[in-house]
């Protein structure tokens, strides 16, 4: 009994601990892995609304979902306040020549630059997307269209519907590479 | 008819509404940008969302908050994820409601110290409720039911009983949230909002409703109502009052958000033709005339986002605000000055004409220019018994108390 409190309550502890998302995330929040965002320098409500989403069962994955599930709404402000803060690292991907030109264009064609940003930096609850990992980037665009990814507001989802194939390509390749800050 | 499109219309035949919930959502825009003008393709203007996981109020300027002389404002009680529309138990239960979130919440004053239970989870925008007889009704987007026995029962509630189903049977992408209240008939009454900013509704949309929660049978009780997201009756007419939000895009200053009167059931307020009561729509006005519609009794500005409205009836405040209407203006995004974010305050006359109208409490809006340009959003208003007057802010997830003493 004591030992299953101990580790309840050392568990606890553990899950509010930024070095823990660290592991997946990347120092300081800035990810090496492709597949895994950088939630360094996002803004501080678009961390704390996606804690919340993976929390209330709306948005799932096998990592996330465990690792939200027993944090409270003060340890969530808390993580999106220390990694808002932190320094995005330069941007891990290189945009080709070609969609270095027509990115911007789809960008603001398609509503990205209306919510993200004209840099697509971010603001509010709207996830910098500027330097963010490619792999991730692509998953999330494609789930979206699919709509089977979990969406606030419906918004997302909404304006992914018009893009084709080659316009999520090219988007992503533009977006990953762009500074962050 | 193209093949794809053919081939959805079998499926519909097929499927009816089931078919139509996995069909496609409409192509971009989002239904917030929808009606918006080449000329405004690069506008900065975007609505705000909540902290979901709310703040706490000693973060934030709670000082700032101004109401006039001899009236006190205070935090009542934080910690309630995206506190929307308020209801009153008989034993002083106040039910608190979600729109983006799923849950109905239920705070349990225990002399000063406060209890906040999450009462029921995994609803569908459960935003209108109303208690009455011991029973609480929630409106979520498609459905309204009832929790009967509900302050008897507040730590093991269970399953509600639907009162009716089907309101949403096309999944619509815009205003599919609803207000609950209880009119003097005994009836539930409910908007459907329009699907979009700027749209034809189809026959059921774009209105107030009612249903005898009695036998479930609901009919249309006024057309032409872009979305009201509050409404009461006056304690001595009996007649319906609601606010209502004009349609975005349209310009900084125009139209106006409206105060409405509903004399009797069959009235048209205007929607999608006649804005304010005197401006045609641009596209729909096309061949109408506004005197076919009904007007406004008090514009309350433009975007200003009027939500939650009460007639005053305690006797805690000054007699001057008997029978007054509080109304709660959540804010504008829709114009680059930024108004409302404030409690007003309407004062009508004993035949209930409107006489004046003012803020009554402000302080949450801190620069009309900047993004965001406040630090909360006030929702609904709940009358107490001691006639002290609660209030929402779904921004922070907090509800604040206002009262008097000479």
């Amino acid at each position: 009994m004591a030992a299953a409190l101990c580790f309840s309550a050392g568990h606890r502890a553990l899950a509010a601990d930024p070095q823990l998302c660290a592991a997946c995330h990347g120092p300081e929040g800035n990810s090496v892995i492709p597949a895994n965002p950088s939630i360094a320098a996002q803004p501080e409500q678009s961390i704390s609304i996606q804690l919340f989403q993976f929390r209330e069962g709306n948005r799932k994955d096998a990592q996330m979902t465990p690792m939200a599930a027993n944090l409270s709404n003060k340890e969530m402000n808390e993580l999106a306040a220390y990694f808002s803060k932190q320094k995005a690292a330069a941007p891990p991907h290189k945009t080709s020549p070609e969609n270095a030109l027509a990115g911007p264009k789809l960008a603001q064609q398609f509503n990205c630059v209306q919510c993200h940003g004209p840099a697509l930096r971010g603001q509010q609850h709207i996830p910098r997307l500027a330097g963010q990992q490619y792999e991730y980037l692509l998953a999330q665009l494609r789930k979206f269209k699919a709509q089977t990814r979990a969406d606030l507001d419906g918004n997302m989802t909404s304006a992914a519907q018009p893009l084709t194939d080659k316009d999520i390509e090219i988007l992503v390749d533009y977006a990953a590479g762009l500074s962050a800050q | 008819m193209n093949s794809r499109k053919a081939l959805a219309a079998v499926f519909l035949m097929l499927f009816g509404t089931a078919a139509l919930a996995q069909a496609p959502a409409p192509a971009a825009p989002p239904s917030w940008q929808q009606g918006r003008g080449a000329e405004q393709a690069t506008s900065p203007l975007h609505p705000f969302a909540p902290h979901m996981t709310g703040r706490a109020s000693k973060d934030l300027p709670v000082d700032k908050l101004k109401v006039p002389a001899g009236f006190k404002v205070e935090v009542w009680v934080d910690g309630i994820p995206e506190a929307r529309s308020l209801a009153l138990g008989d034993k002083g239960t106040v039910f608190v409601s979600n729109r983006l979130a799923k849950n109905v919440y239920a705070v349990v004053d225990k002399g000063g110290a406060r209890e906040v239970k999450t009462l029921l989870k995994g609803l569908n925008a459960p935003n209108g409720i109303v208690f009455n007889k011991g029973t609480l009704y929630v409106a979520e987007r498609h459905r309204i039911t009832r929790y009967d026995g509900i302050e008897g029962s507040l730590d093991n509630v269970a399953e509600g009983k639907v009162v009716i189903d089907g309101l949403d049977p096309q999944n619509q992408p815009g205003h599919f949230w609803k207000f609950l209240a209880l009119g003097p008939d005994g009836k539930l009454y409910y908007n459907v909002g329009a699907p979009g900013n700027i749209v034809m509704p189809s026959y059921f949309q774009a209105a107030i409703s009612r249903v005898d929660p009695k036998t479930g049978i609901a009919e249309e009780y006024v057309q032409g109502v872009r979305n009201s997201v509050g409404f009461d009756w006056h304690p001595q007419t009996k007649q319906l009052w609601f606010t209502e939000h004009g349609r975005d895009w349209l310009g900084e200053e125009s139209p106006s958000d409206e105060l409405n009167v509903a004399k009797g059931k069959g009235q048209h307020f205007g929607y999608p033709y006649c804005h304010q009561g005197d401006t045609l729509d641009p596209e729909f006005g096309k061949g109408c005339d506004c005197k076919m519609y009904t007007p406004p009794v008090l514009k309350l500005g433009a975007h200003v986002a009027p939500l939650g409205m009460r007639f005053y009836t305690g006797k805690m405040f000054p007699a001057e605000y008997r029978n007054n209407i509080f109304i709660a203006r959540h804010g504008s995004w829709n114009r680059s000055t930024k108004q409302g974010y404030d409690i007003y305050r309407v004062v009508l006359n004993e035949n209930g004409k409107v006489m004046k109208s003012e803020p009554f409490l402000t302080g949450f809006l801190t620069d009309e220019k900047a993004d965001p340009p406040m630090w909360g959003r006030p929702v609904d208003v709940l009358q107490m018994k001691d006639g002290s007057l609660l209030f929402s802010d779904d921004y922070n997830g907090i509800l604040y108390r206002v009262s008097y003493s000479k």
